[in-house]
């Protein structure tokens, strides 16, 4: 499927060409990254590993729920309202191909973001890992970025282009920082510690912090972001499948 | 292409009543008719985008949505209020994309120069006008170098010279052998650009043919001339007379029977000069094919006469 590829290639370059999303979605956690480092002692032990360590974990998630919604949600809500979506539902591509795209432009668009924030933490944090570590780490945040990749698609569908923007923006910093992306989750009150248990941004990222403090990545966290990416999906579908039927009554 | 007996309602509403078209490979058809006539319903059916509820249809010898696979399809929709484009990429790398989804495009330059959007090639589409939004939406559906082209409304809300040219373009393109079917509501544009026009009113077709057999449906001749003093109420006792006015010295008769109405005028003795009988011009036709003619009753059913003598013919 050679129009695919050139779709999908399209999708990623428009991306990438696009300078305000490129500053935010690299900006947000690599400057975090560098603010807050120092607000504890970066060799300070935590949960298994070091501060400094645990953060750029904790700011590699962020960026990839930033790079996920913000891919996903706001351009799709715009491409809706111009009508690029229909002119694309003329065109040989198959139906399902425009959300297949858009979860695969974002997914690509994801792992730049989540090796960037590894460099800081690498040059500025002086995080040291072994190779293995850095591979095993980038590819279990990588997949947790799913979730998020399809809350962005479904926000796209269910949002108008004037809302879609301030409701990505507040769902990044709520399940950022709810997710304990910020602050650590061993230091927020119980409260916020039963919040957190429930939101996948906090299970994405366990998933890269039980891999730096060398454990193995618990089922647990995966099957939670996976139940997460199914029932997005399901509501993606639906949405779409009404806003199908709707075109045209 | 063909489309029979097709059936397609909106909860109550039928948009298309067992409405069947066919056109021919190479042919450009208009299909005009007033908003809601069942214009848009039409092409979205043969472009997959709707299943018809009844009637078959068939496209390029498949159903619509395997002709729409196979790229041999091209076409521009109604956007409403957007301008029909993504934002962010230039026009020559959306025009150049949108090629690759075709398995045998178009050359991405010829297509930007057909459209007349070489100079904005490198331009955003964020910072297009109006009328070059539609112009790079005409530019998507022409790159995959498609057999057959729908149209709906390409030119709504552009301005006359934005028309013309659009046309011009349209011609050259149509002029390859290409099938072309577009809807408008701009009589002008029919009788210009088509072949063959499809009249259709809530949901039916009113009328087929060409231009000149679709004003030649409409009896109404009219006729002018000058005359001091005409009474109207005079003018409308004259044979086959339906509408009679007087401005000074001009007077115009509307006349279900041209030659009948000279008779009655020679045969009454009124001076009169400058005579002129002109058939209806394809606005009137299309007014009287379109309207409800409620208060004329002998023109309602001479126009209804007229288009079931016309429909046999074009069923035969």
């Amino acid at each position: 499927m050679t129009g695919l590829g050139a779709f999908l290639r399209f999708e990623v370059l428009r991306l990438l060409r696009n300078p305000r999303y490129v500053a935010i979605t690299l900006g947000f956690p690599v400057v975090f990254y560098s603010l807050f480092l120092h607000s504890l002692q970066p060799a300070v032990h935590l949960a298994g590993t070091t501060w400094n360590t645990y953060f750029m974990v904790s700011m590699a998630s962020f960026g990839a729920v930033v790079a996920a919604l913000n891919a996903g949600g706001t351009r799709l809500a715009a491409e809706r309202a111009s009508g690029w979506t229909r002119q694309l539902s003329v065109t040989p591509l198959p139906t399902w191909s425009y959300i297949a795209t858009k979860i695969a432009a974002s997914m690509v668009i994801a792992l730049p973001v989540i090796c960037v924030v590894e460099m800081t933490g690498l040059l500025i944090g002086g995080v040291r890992l072994g190779l293995e570590t850095w591979l095993l780490l980038t590819a279990v945040l990588w997949a947790g970025t799913l979730p998020f990749v399809v809350l962005g698609v479904l926000v796209g569908f269910v949002a108008s282009s004037e809302t879609a923007y301030p409701l990505v923006t507040a769902l990044m910093f709520l399940l950022s920082f709810f997710g304990g992306l910020f602050t650590p989750v061993g230091d927020m009150p119980t409260v916020l510690r039963h919040v957190a248990a429930f939101l996948p941004s906090y299970h994405g990222a366990s998933l890269g912090w039980a891999v730096v403090a060398g454990r193995a990545p618990a089922l647990r966290d995966a099957g939670v972001l996976c139940v997460y990416a199914l029932a997005l999906g399901l509501a993606v579908n639906w949405r779409h499948r009404a806003e199908e039927s709707r075109a045209f009554a | 292409m063909r489309f029979c007996s097709v059936v397609h309602r909106y909860r109550s509403v039928v948009a298309l009543d067992h409405v069947d078209l066919e056109v021919a490979r190479g042919e450009t058809l208009a299909l005009l008719g007033p908003n809601g006539a069942g214009k848009s319903t039409a092409i979205s059916i043969l472009l997959g985008l709707q299943r018809a509820q009844e009637g078959t249809i068939s496209v390029l010898g498949t159903d619509p949505r395997a002709a729409m696979v196979s790229g041999k399809v091209g076409a521009m929709l109604q956007v409403g209020g957007g301008s029909g484009l993504p934002y962010g990429v230039k026009v020559g790398d959306l025009v150049a994309m949108t090629a690759r989804l075709y398995r045998h495009p178009a050359d991405v330059a010829r297509t930007l120069a057909r459209a007349g959007l070489t100079g904005l090639a490198d331009r955003q589409t964020q910072r297009l006008s109006g009328g070059q939004a539609q112009r790079v939406r005409f530019a998507l559906a022409i790159a995959g170098n498609p057999e057959l082209v729908f149209l709906d409304e390409p030119t709504v809300a552009m301005d006359v010279e934005g028309r013309r040219s659009f046309w011009a373009m349209m011609r050259g393109f149509a002029g390859e052998g290409r099938t072309v079917v577009f809807a408008t509501h701009h009589l002008d544009e029919a009788d210009a650009v088509a072949d063959r026009i499809v009249v259709l009113r809530k949901g039916a077709v009113v009328a087929n043919g060409a231009a000149s057999t679709i004003k030649a449906t409409v009896a109404t001749r009219r006729l002018r001339f000058v005359s001091e003093g005409a009474d109207p109420a005079r003018l409308r006792e004259f044979d086959g007379v339906d509408a009679a006015s007087v401005r000074g010295s001009e007077v115009v008769l509307d006349s279900l029977d041209a030659d009948a109405t000279v008779r009655s005028l020679v045969a009454s003795g009124m001076p009169f000069s400058d005579l002129e009988v002109t058939g209806a011009d394809l606005e009137q036709a299309f007014v009287a094919l379109t309207c409800d003619l409620a208060n004329v009753q002998t023109v309602d059913d001479a126009i209804s006469n007229r288009l079931r003598d016309t429909r046999s013919e074009t069923a035969a």
